[in-house]
């Protein structure tokens, strides 16, 4: 791969001071973090804390009111989607958003013929395409549309899009939401083997479980604010954290 | 960012492939078989046939074909921005219209030669595409819609009112006889044969558009724009495109028609029943597919002479009754219907109408 030389230090992702407001009620305040090379940094908080405003906002589906974002250096702030994801930044929908009218097999296709090293023929793309279809597990669907997977499946399609376009970076939006025990093993297993392949991660999840077992460092939000950002450890023997995510009566509980 | 040695399939996979262009064209060659050859072989076939039937039948009957062909290219380029980009545009007459004037003014005005100003009329087309594409694609739904029904009542209005330049509402002529006319005229069977060529490449064009990268592209904003976006496609360039393809055959069928008619009015090149039927077309055929609006043309038009020859002044009253039936009964179009009855081995009537029920 060609890639212009980048001062080493730059992080693939950085966010500085990143804010958003809907109306009256910010939904992301002053927000800032970065994320390095083959990290993979967990994203959780309690609905409605800014998670995936927080996607949309780096992806460009929406124009933070303040603030900035840098993939690798570079500053994106309020550039179109397919801007970014031309500069090596893939997601998936937490609200899945397959293309209906076209195949599982095509619908990852349509990533590989328009992202990044992408491929010149319709052929190559789906070539591509059952590659990563064979990744992420649903091979045996590829003929069928979209609206026959089941929910697990769909959230893979949406990785698999998401991979076609070839990114340096991967923001995943609750994959793991919805899953089987087993089934979130081998999504863990899966985010692992990306890492590996020199993909940088960052992992939105409502699962504590699933994103402590897969992440490097946790990013907790809650209401638009960053309650924590440290290991996995660290943040879970965090009293805030605690308190946010499982009450302050668990914690009374747990004290007395 | 540097591949790691250890890296492994994933990385493979994620790697691309930088393949010359000999060799994906190599890769083409060896893929052709029969199977995916057919509908090459049947358009030629079809083409060749037609061409054959000219020497066959009256000039009566190479006129009505001609409306015929005519409308086959105007669905294929509805079907372009309605269909598979899914903007339905209810404008699409102001191309006709624009590419009707162009040509009538530059042979009636400026003694130009009709093979000259079809590509003006096209570039003019295209332009207007792009100039009121821009801001109106960002509208969608019903919005986009009416935004369009006002471009082309808005552009008739501007050609009504320049009357040094076109002749206003009285009209406007192409002179066609002795050295007055600029080109000689073609008479039925030389229109016959234009616009046979004209939809003859409409489908060419469509069909290639469609399975092509861009195609998929199309299919993808008319699914989720949101999705199509973050997959890398830019969203508006491919809307404005396929708007604009769209105007440049539509404005090609135009600038036919008005040498075709020699004389004409505003109201007749920018008669909206232009834009409904091609909506009608595509939508009774099958939006979003090249057999579609094929089939919608060939269907609805010679039904619509049928029935204007032989059922007098209950004509449009019956025509307009089998268009409901047919919306009723085969929502989706009735090609799609007869493709997925196919796969699926279920004619069920009914079942279909349960399954595309709003």
């Amino acid at each position: 791969m060609i890639a212009p030389v980048e001062v080493p230090s730059a992080a693939v992702l950085e966010v500085r001071h990143l804010a958003k407001r809907f109306g009256g009620l910010w939904a992301l305040r002053d927000v800032s973090f970065s994320v390095s090379e083959g990290e993979i940094l967990g994203v959780i908080g309690p609905n409605g804390a800014g998670k995936s405003t927080l996607v949309n906002l780096i992806t460009g589906h929406l124009r933070p009111t303040t603030g900035q974002v840098l993939i690798g250096g570079r500053d994106v702030t309020g550039l179109r989607p397919w801007v970014i994801a031309h500069d090596r930044v893939a997601r998936t929908f937490q609200i899945v958003k397959p293309f209906r009218g076209l195949t599982v097999r095509e619908n990852v296709a349509i990533g590989a013929m328009h992202g990044n090293e992408r491929d010149r023929s319709v052929r190559d793309a789906l070539t591509t395409a059952d590659e990563l279809l064979d990744l992420v597990g649903i091979a045996k669907h590829a003929n069928a549309t979209p609206t026959q997977l089941s929910v697990a499946d769909a959230r893979r399609l949406e990785l698999a899009k998401a991979l076609a376009t070839r990114p340096r970076l991967l923001l995943i939006d609750e994959v793991m939401a919805g899953l089987r025990h087993h089934e979130i093993e081998s999504a863990v297993g899966l985010i692992h083997r990306l890492r590996d392949s020199g993909i940088t991660i960052v992992a939105v999840e409502h699962v504590m479980k699933a994103i402590v077992s897969v992440s490097d460092r946790i990013l907790v939000l809650h209401h638009g604010s960053i309650l924590a950002l440290g290991s996995p450890s660290e943040v879970l023997a965090d009293p805030r954290v605690i308190e946010a995510y499982l009450g302050h009566r668990y914690l009374d509980r747990r004290s007395s | 960012m540097t591949q790691k040695p250890s890296a492994g399939p994933v990385a493979e996979v994620l790697q691309g492939r930088s393949r010359s262009t000999q060799a994906m064209f190599g890769d083409w060659i060896r893929s052709r078989t029969p199977a995916n050859s057919w509908p090459v072989v049947a358009g030629f076939a079809v083409f060749a046939a037609m061409l054959g039937l000219q020497q066959l039948i009256v000039p009566g009957t190479q006129r009505l074909l001609t409306s015929v062909f005519l409308f086959v290219a105007l669905a294929q380029a509805w079907n372009i921005i309605g269909g598979y980009t899914g903007y339905a545009s209810f404008g699409q007459v102001a191309f006709f219209g624009l590419g009707a004037y162009t040509v009538a003014v530059l042979m009636n005005n400026y003694h130009v030669s009709f093979w000259v100003a079809l590509p003006v009329a096209v570039v003019v087309g295209v332009l207007f595409a792009v100039v009121i594409g821009v801001p109106l694609l960002r509208l969608r739904g019903h919005y986009f819609a009416i935004a369009t029904l006002g471009a082309a009542e808005g552009a008739r209005e501007v050609i009504n009112n320049m009357t040094s330049v076109t002749g206003g509402g009285g009209g406007i002529t192409i002179p066609t006889f002795g050295s007055e006319a600029p080109t000689p005229y073609f008479g039925k069977p030389g229109f016959y044969l234009a616009f046979l060529v004209l939809a003859a490449v409409s489908v060419a064009v469509a069909a290639l558009i469609a399975r092509s990268r861009f195609g998929y592209a199309m299919v993808a904003v008319h699914e989720d724009e949101d999705a199509a976006g973050a997959v890398g496609i830019n969203t508006t360039v491919v809307k404005v495109i396929a708007f604009a393809v769209s105007a440049a055959i539509v404005a090609c069928a135009g600038a036919f028609y008005a040498f075709q008619q020699i004389e004409f009015y505003p109201t007749d090149v920018f008669d909206a029943s232009f834009t409904v039927l091609m909506v009608i077309m595509v939508v009774i055929g099958g939006s979003g597919s090249v057999v579609g609006p094929l089939a919608g043309a060939v269907g609805l038009e010679l039904l619509s002479q049928f029935l204007r020859v032989n059922l007098g002044s209950f004509n449009q009253l019956i025509f307009g009754a089998i268009i409901v039936l047919v919306v009723v009964f085969f929502p989706q179009g009735v090609v799609i219907y007869l493709r997925d009855a196919w796969r699926t081995r279920q004619f069920s009537i009914l079942d279909n109408v349960r399954r595309y029920r709003l």
